[in-house]
């Protein structure tokens, strides 16, 4: 009873931030302290979300998004995938690797994406491509340490039963990667979206980000559509994300990692 | 938790090798410290090598041989001016990220303080930490103009998030046993904070603040790209934008260093912070 009646206070709280918040916002525009042509309403953005939300351009835009996002994504954990673990289950593979994906990971991806542009144009090709190339190299790296990861007791056990080749690699191999895989796919999941917006508000791709851009660009009158871009993207992270979530417990609900936790810390 | 980044698995170069593996375990000290090099970098070589080669006698107008871009680098960026590029970049980052740090830090332990506003104010903070940051930057322009303001704002406003999701992480994760500890010994709170949940939550802070890195130089650089006349994002897009494709090549050349370097700093930076933790962790896997 006790932990019903602070779950639905905590979930009253929640709510009521939300709206505080919300009020603020209207009341600053309401008074002027936030200057309209800059920073519309609270009202005046929500009137303008539930317009675009109507409109084929809002859902065509978020279409694009998406397929660049997930080809990408795709992709890149794919590739990550298959040459990390062959990297990460042999020592001398490992060893001489690991220099070069350690480099290459802190290598700012947004360096290449005029190269990207120049080669591809403002095309889903160049979106997934930049993407693939962004979430390879520390995907890569959670698989490499994953697969070494193995508990020395699991190996020698396989080793005693004498598992090998293709049925090692799916009863020893995987599932002992599992969790950094997961992770590494989530990690990548939310890097996929940024990757993707950059890619259309700088790159032309089309998507959610050139939306913000057009929005922008036609002036004061627009400024609300701008607004409702961005709580549309912010919303699009927020599904990605909890998808993701979702997939890891889902996938991991039998390891240690996903195990007792506490309802509070479900957040 | 979904803000919860592991704690740095040890990161090459600066990692202590682990002793008594492989083929070094055969070869007296320096020798070894010879073969651990070799084995580190002949593949990097081999790849730059190759690169060289194949790049030589390239026509391609994408892909200039590498001879030339590395000429035009020297040219550009050690004798000519183009490294007074760096100089806003760089300061729009540090003043950017050091903002976000302090801001995430403080605000991550006032919410850790309050549990009634961290628990009501979860679902913002979710939502600002996963809005992908960039789609904000047009609505920051709009508001801060094109200057040097916006350009700080958008690197700290996208970088605090990972950095004040894991301070809170890491201050909730302290085991209560160390804070009852304290009250038995009437510690203060400032001094709680100080001396037993700072030092337990570090670990922690600082896997946040390598994550707000990472998104700390992205931003400085996407900044530069949008609404721009200096710095080194705008070296690039300007270069590629009237076809300098040696000039463009240079520039991300220059920026892949910036950003190794920056990482570079911040593991050294780590590994002197945290010096305590790692050994503590190297004596519990040696038992």
């Amino acid at each position: 009873m006790k932990a019903l009646v602070w779950r639905v206070a905590r979930v009253g709280a929640r709510v009521g931030v939300v709206l505080a918040v919300l009020l603020a916002w209207q009341a600053l525009s309401a008074t002027g302290a936030l200057p309209s042509q800059e920073f519309p309403s609270a009202t005046g953005t929500f009137a303008a979300l539930g317009r675009v939300l109507q409109s084929a351009e809002l859902w065509h835009a978020i279409r694009d998004t998406l397929a660049g996002w997930a080809l990408g994504l795709l992709i890149g954990a794919s590739l990550a995938i298959l040459i990390g673990t062959v990297l990460g289950l042999n020592r001398f593979a490992y060893r001489s690797a690991i220099p070069v994906i350690e480099f290459l990971k802190t290598v700012p991806i947004i360096a290449i994406l005029p190269l990207a542009i120049l080669l591809f144009g403002a095309t889903l090709k160049m979106k997934f491509l930049l993407i693939a190339f962004g979430v390879f190299w520390p995907m890569v790296i959670q698989v490499i340490y994953g697969v070494r990861s193995i508990d020395p007791t699991v190996r020698d056990t396989a080793r005693v039963l004498q598992l090998r080749g293709a049925r090692r690699f799916a009863v020893v191999t995987m599932p002992s990667a599992a969790p950094f895989i997961m992770t590494g796919l989530r990690v990548a999941a939310a890097t996929a979206l940024v990757l993707d917006i950059v890619a259309e508000l700088i790159g032309g791709g089309a998507g959610l980000g050139l939306s913000i851009l057009f929005a922008q660009n036609a002036g004061p009158s627009e400024v609300t559509t701008m607004y409702a871009y961005i709580v549309v993207t912010g919303l699009l992270g927020v599904l990605v994300t909890g998808l993701f979530i979702l997939l890891e417990r889902r996938v991991l609900h039998w390891h240690p990692s996903q195990r007792n936790l506490r309802p509070q810390d479900v957040g | 938790m979904w803000a919860r980044t592991r704690p740095a698995a040890r990161a090459w170069p600066l990692a202590p090798a682990r002793r008594g593996r492989g083929a070094a375990r055969r070869l007296p000290g320096p020798l070894a410290t010879a073969a651990r090099a070799v084995l580190g970098l002949w593949l990097m070589v081999v790849l730059v090598a190759l690169w060289w080669v194949l790049s030589r006698d390239s026509t391609s107008p994408y892909f200039p041989p590498l001879r030339a871009i590395v000429d035009r680098l020297v040219d550009l960026w050690i004798v000519g001016s183009a490294k007074a590029e760096l100089v806003p970049s760089l300061e729009h980052f540090a003043v950017g990220y050091a903002l976000a740090g302090v801001l995430g830090i403080v605000t991550g332990a006032v919410l850790w303080r309050l549990r009634w506003l961290r628990e009501a104010t979860s679902p913002m903070l979710y939502f600002c930490y996963v809005l992908p940051s960039a789609a904000t930057l047009p609505a920051l322009i709009t508001i801060f103009g094109i200057g040097d303001t916006m350009k700080i704002m958008v690197i700290a406003l996208a970088a605090v998030w990972p950095t004040l999701l894991n301070t809170v992480d890491g201050m909730k994760g302290v085991d209560p046993l160390k804070l009852d500890t304290a009250s038995v010994l009437h510690l203060s709170q400032a001094q709680t904070l100080r001396w037993v949940v700072l030092p337990a939550a570090l670990p922690q802070i600082v896997a946040g603040l390598r994550s707000s890195l990472q998104i700390a130089i992205i931003l400085m650089v996407v900044s530069e790209l949008v609404a721009s006349t200096t710095g080194i994002g705008f070296f690039i897009l300007n270069a590629q934008q009237s076809f300098a494709i040696i000039d463009m090549w240079t520039g991300i050349i220059v920026l892949a260093f910036v950003g190794t370097a920056l990482n570079v700093i911040f593991v050294l930076i780590e590994r002197r912070v945290l010096a305590w933790y790692y050994g503590a962790r190297a004596t519990q896997e040696a038992a």
